[in-house]
């Protein structure tokens, strides 16, 4: 593995020189509020924040994206084309749990049988540098307990890590080399530096202290779809779908058609089980009926029924449900209650 | 290069049959408009597709003709919501899509060589339908035992498949029970429930597997008779309905437990639901 050092200072230059001819996608300082956006000319990417208030996800998989066109002709609508190629692009400064979130939804998309060719034409043109969490950001950060680790490469085709006066390059993949080459002649780290990491690591790892059961809960999951638990964890929620929309795991969609006079575009946009329509048949028959069921289908799709079907949770603990959700539910908590019964 | 497997193929409706006396169920017969896609429809009864409208969306309906009809894909729809309210407006000759074929199969592997039972209720019946035509063309009905076929309606007028009901009583490898809740006065057929009616036959359990669709209080009453006869869960079959979008178990709603209903299902044994939460 190719291993670098980009001077501090450098850095967000390099990044900004890369947006002249390749599209750059990099955290910005919005307000009070860190979101990636698309990096325009007179932008200014972030090296130095805790997390985005959004997940990377809508990258490869848009809030609301064109499937494809079509146009009225005298027999019926006849389809006019599906979206063209994606350009190459880099996704700067995602953190290691939103970088594995990426491992987790190409699972759902990238399924041997059926690949998503939307989610996938961008995913593979765009290369993800992500930056390690020295000294993770949040309270609620729990990326430990869900197969994480705040130095995590997985998900990354390179890593940085903030060694002080430098940043530490790993190019994690040939993508992430090819990238690194990209940015010029930079030096090789030593070992002396590359056995500071390994203590950063440790030390960033124990600064993680909240335990959130994942796997251990999963017996019993697999038992107590009716256990009377469950009429408690959706108490008071509201039903906004923020915690679904900001959880770089969730993906979700609904498909519709848009139309204005002959022409128009089938649509796919982010839905959420949170939803009371996002089961609800033409009959008026509703498996989920109350939003107890939504949220038991919530925390079980997560931490059951993705176990089942590929090994691992659908949770990278990123906290950001936990930050946003207007009425305090708590997933961590939800699980360890679970734990204690 | 990968086919996207969101775009429609698009075909012509050859034929529209409306098939009850209260017209809110069709059936509509398409042809493919390009030869390469109506080879790469290859589909086995038990799966279904997606209609595709487009300015209106999609619906995922099962298939209803028999692989072995050549030519055409078949689709019984009943008039329901937006799309298959647009789909009940269409004239002969309009081009729309659709999308598939979609989900698993009945177990025909697992049929082979065994008795089978068919019973359908009401209008569900549509790939219960396409299994039947499978089992009785010249090439594979050797393979499978015998054939004994339950489907009831409400009343005569809401019999799918008249004419093809009747041939099939013509047939000596076959043994059919059609049954209405009540007749009117041009009936001259059987009259009682489904639950009933097997009950009477009693088909008997051994070497044989039982495939079950209908209105859930049809089914809830039929499967004691089913149990009692001494059929296992591993030898009742039956489909599935989740409201559905991308039917490729990507959009996240069709699941029952671990399993989508579009991917992994429709068709599951009663011992397969039994391992599935009851969310459904
Ligand atoms: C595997 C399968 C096979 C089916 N086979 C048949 C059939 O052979 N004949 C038939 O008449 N109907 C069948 N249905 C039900 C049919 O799909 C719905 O009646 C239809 O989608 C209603 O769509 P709409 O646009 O008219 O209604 P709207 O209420 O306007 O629909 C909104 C959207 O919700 C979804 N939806 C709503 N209800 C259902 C439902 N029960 N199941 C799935 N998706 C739903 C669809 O995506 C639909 O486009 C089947 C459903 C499934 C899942
Ligand atoms: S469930 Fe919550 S903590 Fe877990 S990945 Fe999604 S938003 Fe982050
Ligand atoms: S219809 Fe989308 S997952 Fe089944």
């Amino acid at each position: 593995m190719e291993t670098r050092l980009i001077k501090k200072e450098l850095l967000p230059g390099l990044i900004k020189g890369l947006a002249d001819d390749t599209l750059v996608y990099a955290p910005v300082q919005e307000e009070d509020d860190v979101f990636f956006r698309v990096l325009e000319k007179d932008m200014e990417p972030l090296a130095e924040f805790g997390n985005t208030k959004n997940a990377p996800k809508n990258f490869f998989f848009p809030q609301a994206e064109t499937m494809m066109r079509f146009m009225k002709k005298e027999r019926g609508s006849e389809l006019e084309g599906t979206p063209g190629d994606a350009p190459e692009a880099v996704l700067f400064g995602v953190r290691p749990c939103d970088a594995r979130s990426f491992v987790l939804l190409d699972f759902v998309f990238n399924d041997p049988k059926y690949r998503d060719p939307y989610y996938m034409e961008r995913r593979e043109k765009t290369t993800i540098v992500s930056l390690a969490c020295v000294h993770p950001p949040y309270s609620t950060c729990f990326c430990t307990s869900m197969g994480g680790h705040p130095f995590s490469p997985e998900g990354a085709d390179v890593l940085l890590v903030d060694m002080g006066n430098d940043w530490l390059a790993e190019c994690v993949t040939e993508k992430g080399e090819k990238l690194i080459e990209k940015l010029g002649d930079l030096p090789r780290a030593d070992d002396e530096v590359l056995a500071r990491k390994k203590d950063m690591a440790e030390q960033a790892a124990s600064e993680i202290t909240t335990k959130v059961p994942g796997k251990e809960i999963k017996p019993w999951l697999d038992e107590n779809f009716d256990h009377p638990f469950w009429d408690t964890v959706h108490v008071g929620c509201l039903a906004c779908g923020t915690c679904t929309y900001l959880c770089p795991t969730c993906h979700c969609f609904d498909i519709t058609d848009e139309t204005k006079d002959s022409e128009g575009r089938r649509v796919r946009s982010w839905d959420s089980c949170m939803y009371w329509l996002f089961t609800r048949e033409t009959s008026g028959h509703n498996p989920r009926p109350s939003q107890k069921e939504r949220w038991r289908q919530r925390f079980m799709h997560k931490f059951k029924y993705f176990v089942d079907n590929y090994d691992a949770i659908a949770c990278v603990g990123c906290g950001r449900c936990v930050r946003y959700c207007p009425v305090n539910i708590d997933i961590r908590k939800i699980a360890q209650d679970i734990a204690k019964l | 290069m990968e086919k996207n497997p969101y775009v429609p193929m698009p075909v012509n409706v050859d034929k529209i049959i409306t098939e009850v006396t209260t017209k809110d169920i069709k059936t509509f017969r398409f042809s493919f408009v390009n030869k390469e896609d109506e080879e790469r429809f290859s589909y086995l009864p038990g799966q279904f597709a997606e209609l595709s409208i487009f300015g209106k969306g999609e619906s995922p309906i099962g298939i209803a003709s028999s692989p072995t009809d050549k030519g055409y894909v078949e689709f019984t729809v009943q008039k329901a919501g937006v799309v298959t309210s647009e789909l009940h407006s269409l004239a002969e000759g309009t081009l729309m899509g659709i999308r598939g074929p979609l989900g698993n199969t009945w177990p025909l592997d697992y049929l082979e060589g065994k008795n089978v039972v068919v019973v359908g209720g009401g209008f569900a019946f549509t790939t219960l339908r396409s299994l039947t035509n499978y089992m009785l063309s010249e090439e594979n009905r050797p393979r499978f035992g015998k054939i004994t076929v339950v489907y009831g309606a409400r009343e005569p007028g809401l019999l799918l498949y008249k004419d093809e009901l009747a041939l099939w009583e013509k047939r000596d490898d076959i043994d059919m029970y059609v049954t209405v809740d009540k007749g009117d006065k041009d009936w001259e057929g059987r009259e009682g429930f489904v639950p009933a009616v097997c009950k009477e036959v009693a088909p008997s359990s051994e070497n044989a597997v039982a495939l079950i669709c209908g209105p859930p209080i049809m089914i809830r009453f039929t499967l004691p008779e089913f149990f009692n006869l001494g059929f296992s869960k591993e030898n009742i079959f039956t489909s599935l309905e989740m409201r559905m979008k991308c039917g490729i178990g990507k959009c996240g709603r069709c699941n029952v437990g671990s399993k989508y209903v579009c991917k992994d299902g429709p068709v599951f044994s009663l011992a397969e639901l039994d391992e599935l939460t009851p969310e459904y």
